[in-house]
């Protein structure tokens, strides 16, 4: 039998494979970390650093950059908006976008290709054209300067039917047919065996939605007015980045410290939803599977 | 299988007595629409409408301030788009067809090849995940102003790293060839991240059965990657590659903040140009038949891309 | 029946009536005032020589809106202290700051608000922006405030500056805020080393350019500029063209792109480029490099003069000093922008920003704006201001940057001269990094801007 060896050798080709496989993983990892290092050094450099060469790569830990950046925009009400913005339109994407993935995926009606070409026309219409009708459209209704013109527009996702569609076309017939036998409703179908299903595809819509409203900002800058004193702004954090850059010029270790302490919650976010995610697919797998 | 014959069996047979009704199948209704329509709304208020007003606009010399001073043009203004000399409507068609295609392309196999290299891993693994998808967890408008000082011509940290190691360096964002790969490998580190946890997830639901048998039927790594997974992951290669494609047709910002479409044109592709006509020059009617050409070669791509899919019917898009 | 004269006559054609007829700005109500921004009909109030009557300060209570950019650095506090003294002042008179974080976005958000009816009172605009805005119909003269298009105010500010505050139809529709010239910025330090002087003439500049161009320094790093956006080196661009004497554009526009003259001037940078003395970059360039002490020149606003010492970080001395001169003498650029009234405000909004306009371009005010933030004051009545007199003694620069106020020139104040700038910014890029030659760069400016005059 050359079962064994072969696993045997398998085994210790694996050994040096691991090793290698970790050593080439820690240099991707540091390769695309390296800017967002550079920007804690420019940010925690001394003036005029940024623009040393050969260029400084190690921070001299002088927080005057900080504290002035931290001054310049209120940030912890910059931060509660965009959280606030960016949960409330993650829920509505995923509620849209279930039961448009659904919709598209399961269901059979009449118009089913019709409208799933008009959802589908909407990612191929450039954004930028499209602007300024909709802040004449806000003005009249009245959503400017709320957080409901940053979440409505954004409320729907074309990404994420088309994702949760193919989460449902992909799942066996055999599922469906046993519901239908069942006499299932679409609504007791959609949340005891569709949500489990689809989770995964949830996850990442969550994810891509949720970054796609924190990072957003030419629309909340036009759409809302800057108005960093009076406390009851509802711009999200992105515009406050803007305060950095002027006509005249730019302040780099600033705009750099800002840039660093607005992008840490994305990133612890990011770690706590990660493992979710992959558990969220496992689990996902194994339902198929079983 | 039997499942389904089964469920034939019963929807032909007569209706059981404690139901209304035969076994009505959930999935045929007419009110799939209503299902449909919380998304179409949103779509149908903040796009498709301003959609239908950009194609009415784009048959005018149109005042957006002062509408009734708008001149009826029928086609002129697609007719300028042939008589454009700075730049030529081809070139900007092509910049935009490079980019993407270095984006699909690019994209799709680094993603799928750090997807491959960071699935199921300890600590260190999980690390570099959240160092790759990290810079798609920034803004593009933050971002792309720490690469331009990494670009900079001279004493940026490229050039040096390059000269560093010796190698030749480059003017980067300032000379009309280097300035769109420049933008391209700004946006690969900024997108892969994304594409490539959708390869994790796809990756973390295949078969391990599927995997097993390859190996005990003697294939080697390349031939169980080749012949399982990455059979297995089509329907998701499908899906980044679609994502990918559109989204890099209709990217703006980074070659905004980056190049200005510049030097000379030259990251200048059709969704810059709609920008820099409706926006900066104030060209409303040139800038929505821009517009309207854009989602047309987007829509046309769509097309080709499903014919050829080959009836593959999990096709996205 | 204006429906159907729009309906008939041409773009130009109409505009010129918007402004010729109506007429009667001060006896508009109110409630009219502010109907009229909704109806989109080809009206205008404009009126053409004004009433004679100069708009009282309201005495009610009275909000104003201010569209504006000077949001960061020291340019905010410039503005808020001008607020406060203003509401100060004025009590009864609010002056609400809506501040935007760049030029680009806040052309936008104007052209988006007057779409939407909502227009602020007042916003910043470059002169192409009035001229788009004036040429809509939706931008209220300054006659119709003052009372007469040469308000007497007006004759106190700096004769570039004045000639700034006029579009090409020879009307005052603008009243100046924020404006600087170029100045020449350098590393003074490196200068004495290398036994170099300030350049007094652009082919001095060359030669000093040239020789301290070693050990990797280069002579000055300059930002081209790009089809959308003109940078400081388009600017120097303008002004060696016309410091050889050359007249860049008419005053209705005709350009002369392709004139010997301004080949000259695109050949002198190609040259310093080709001597590997100019480099060019994005996002303020000279000034990271003369920072990096990879550079000797900046050429930079003089508002700039902030964030350059900031940049430099006292790692050198930096040295300031009046732009050079050409053949045809001392030739200098006017930055920054203007203000314009939209049409759409109230009586009582118009007399309020009437009297903030002349309120801020004081001699007292302008003082503390210039020393605060950078820019030059608008009237040489300032500089016997206290505020203004230390300033200069620290900053003996400011003396040679506000004498060429009287001479600085715009170009011409119509909406496609912002494509115009693209081209030659496109130029100067084909020239410098793609080896066309100067005649042939420019000469394919000239025809795209010839052209894009045409489409109007």
């Amino acid at each position: 039998m050359s079962g064994p060896r072969a696993s045997r050798g398998m085994a210790g080709a694996s050994r040096a494979g691991r090793y290698a496989r970790r050593v080439l993983a820690v240099l991707i990892g540091a390769a695309f970390v390296f800017p967002f290092y550079w920007t804690v050094v420019i940010s925690l450099g001394r003036p005029g650093e940024f623009s040393s060469f050969p260029p400084v790569l190690l921070p001299h830990w002088d927080w005057s950059n900080w504290s002035r950046a931290w001054h310049s925009a209120p940030w912890l009400r910059l931060f509660g908006n965009t959280v606030l913005i960016a949960s409330c339109t993650v829920v509505l994407c995923l509620v849209t976008s279930l039961l448009a993935g659904f919709a598209f995926g399961v269901l059979r009606f009449p118009g089913r290709k019709f409208l799933s070409l008009v959802v589908l026309s909407v990612l191929m219409m450039p954004g930028t054209v499209l602007i300024i009708p909709d802040y004449v459209l806000a003005n009249d209704l009245h959503l400017l300067n709320t957080y409901w013109i940053q979440i409505i527009p954004w409320g729907a996702s074309v990404f994420g039917i088309f994702l949760v569609r193919q989460f449902f076309l992909t799942m066996p017939a055999e599922i469906l047919d046993a519901a239908a036998l069942d006499g299932a409703s679409r609504l007791r179908f959609l949340r005891s065996i569709g949500i489990p299903m689809v989770r995964p595809a949830l996850v990442i819509i969550a994810i891509n939605v949720f970054l796609g409203s924190w990072n957003s900002f030419l629309w909340p800058v036009i759409m809302t007015n800057t108005n960093m004193e009076s406390g009851d702004t509802v711009q999200p954090i992105e515009v406050g980045l803007s305060t950095f850059a002027s006509a005249e010029g730019t302040d780099f270790p600033g705009l750099a410290a800002a840039v660093t302490f607005t992008t840490l919650p994305v990133m612890i976010f990011f770690l706590l939803l990660q493992r979710q995610f992959i558990r969220g697919a496992l689990s996902a797998a194994g339902g198929v599977r079983g | 299988m039997t499942i389904a014959t089964e469920a034939s069996q019963a929807a032909a047979a007569p209706a059981r007595p404690q139901r209304r009704g035969p076994a009505r199948d959930f999935r045929a209704t007419r009110w799939g629409w209503a299902y449909s329509a919380p998304a179409v709304l949103v779509f149908l208020a903040f796009v498709i409408v301003p959609t239908g007003y950009t194609f009415y606009v784009s048959l005018w010399k149109w005042n957006a301030l002062n509408p009734a001073l708008s001149k009826f043009k029928g086609l002129g203004n697609y007719q300028r788009l042939w008589d454009a000399t700075q730049p030529t409507f081809l070139s900007s068609l092509w910049h935009s067809l490079y980019f993407t295609g270095a984006m699909v392309i690019g994209g799709t196999a680094i993603s799928l090849a750090l997807a491959l290299l960071l699935q199921r891993g300890g600590a260190l693994l999980n690390g570099t995940r959240v160092a790759v998808f990290l810079p798609h967890a920034t803004p593009v408008i933050a971002t792309s102003m720490i690469w331009t000082w990494i670009f900079n011509y001279k004493f940026g940290l490229a050039d040096w790293a390059l000269h560093s190691l010796h190698l030749p360096t480059s003017q980067w964002l300032q000379s009309s060839s280097s300035a769109m790969p420049a933008v391209v490998i700004y946006s690969l580190w900024h997108e892969v991240g994304f594409t490539t946890v959708v390869f994790l997830g796809g990756l973390a639901m295949l078969s391990d059965e599927l995997s097993e048998a390859a190996r005990v039927d003697g294939c080697s790594a390349w031939q169980e990657f080749w012949h399982v997974t990455w059979q297995q992951l089509k329907p998701v290669t499908v899906f980044v590659v679609a994502i990918t494609a559109i989204t890099s047709l209709q990217a703006f910002t980074q070659f905004y903040q980056l190049a200005n479409g510049g030097p000379a044109y030259a990251t200048t592709t059709l969704s810059y140009l709609v920008y820099e006509e409706a926006f900066v020059f104030s060209d409303t009617g040139y800038g929505a038949a821009l517009a309207v050409v854009l989602f047309a070669v987007t829509v046309f791509f769509t097309l080709v891309r499903r014919r050829t899919a080959s009836g593959d019917s999990h096709a996205l898009v | 029946m204006r429906k159907r004269i729009s309906a008939a006559a041409g773009l130009a054609a109409l505009a010129l009536t918007a402004t010729a007829c109506a007429g009667g700005g001060t006896s508009t109500p109110k409630s009219d005032a502010a109907a009229g921004a909704k109806s989109t009909g080809g009206t205008g109030t404009g009126t053409g020589t004004g009433t004679g009557t100069e708009l009282a300060v309201p005495t009610g209570p009275v909000t104003i809106t201010f569209e504006e950019a000077m949001t960061i650095g020291t340019l905010k506090p410039a503005m808020d202290k001008l607020v406060a003294d203003f509401q100060a002042k004025y009590p009864n008179i609010t002056v609400k700051l809506q501040g935007e974080p760049d030029y680009a976005t806040m052309y936008t958000k104007e052209k988006a608000e007057v779409q939407a009816g909502n227009a602020p009172t007042i916003g910043q605009a470059y002169e192409s922006w009035a001229s788009y805005f004036q040429s809509s119909g939706v931008l209220a003269p300054i006659s119709e405030l003052a009372g007469t298009d040469t308000p007497p105010q007006l004759s106190t500010f700096y004769k570039g500056i004045q000639d700034d505050t006029k579009l090409p139809d020879g009307k005052t529709w603008m009243w100046p805020f924020n404006k600087s010239v170029l100045i020449l910025f350098y590393n003074a330090d490196l200068m004495a080393k290398d036994g170099q002087s300030e350049p007094k003439t652009w082919d001095d500049y060359a030669s000093v350019m040239k020789a301290v161009s070693k050990d990797g320094v280069t002579g000055s790093t300059i930002d081209p500029g790009s089809a959308t956006a003109a940078a400081f080196g388009t600017q120097w661009f303008e002004i060696l063209a016309k410091a050889n004497g050359a007249a860049l554009y008419d005053k209705d526009g005709t350009p002369h792109l392709n004139d010997p003259n301004v080949v000259k001037a695109l050949q002198y940078m190609k040259d310093l480029k080709d001597a590997n003395a100019l480099a060019t970059g994005k996002n303020y360039p000279g000034e990271t490099a003369l920072g990096a002490q990879k550079g000797m020149f900046d050429i930079s606003s003089a508002a700039g003069y902030g964030f350059e010492n900031k940049t430099v970080g006292g790692k050198f001395k930096l040295g300031i000093t009046a732009l050079p001169a050409g053949p045809a003498g001392a030739v200098n650029e006017l930055t920054g922008t203007n203000i314009v009234v939209f049409k759409s405000a109230s009586a009582d909004q118009k007399a309020a920003a009437w009297a903030f306009l002349k309120f801020i371009t004081s001699p007292e005010e302008q003082a503390g704006w210039a020393a605060t933030s950078g820019y030059l004051p608008v009237t040489s009545q300032a500089l016997d201001q206290p505020a203004l007199k230390d300033f200069i003694a620290k900053n003996p620069y400011e003396t040679a940057a506000v004498s060429e106020l009287d001479t600085a020139f715009a170009l011409p104040g119509f909406s496609w001269i912002f494509k115009c700038q693209g081209y030659e910014a496109t130029a100067i890029q084909e020239a410098l990094e793609n080896g066309k030659q100067p005649a042939d760069a420019l000469g394919t400016a000239q025809s795209a801007c010839a052209a894009a005059k045409a489409q109007g």
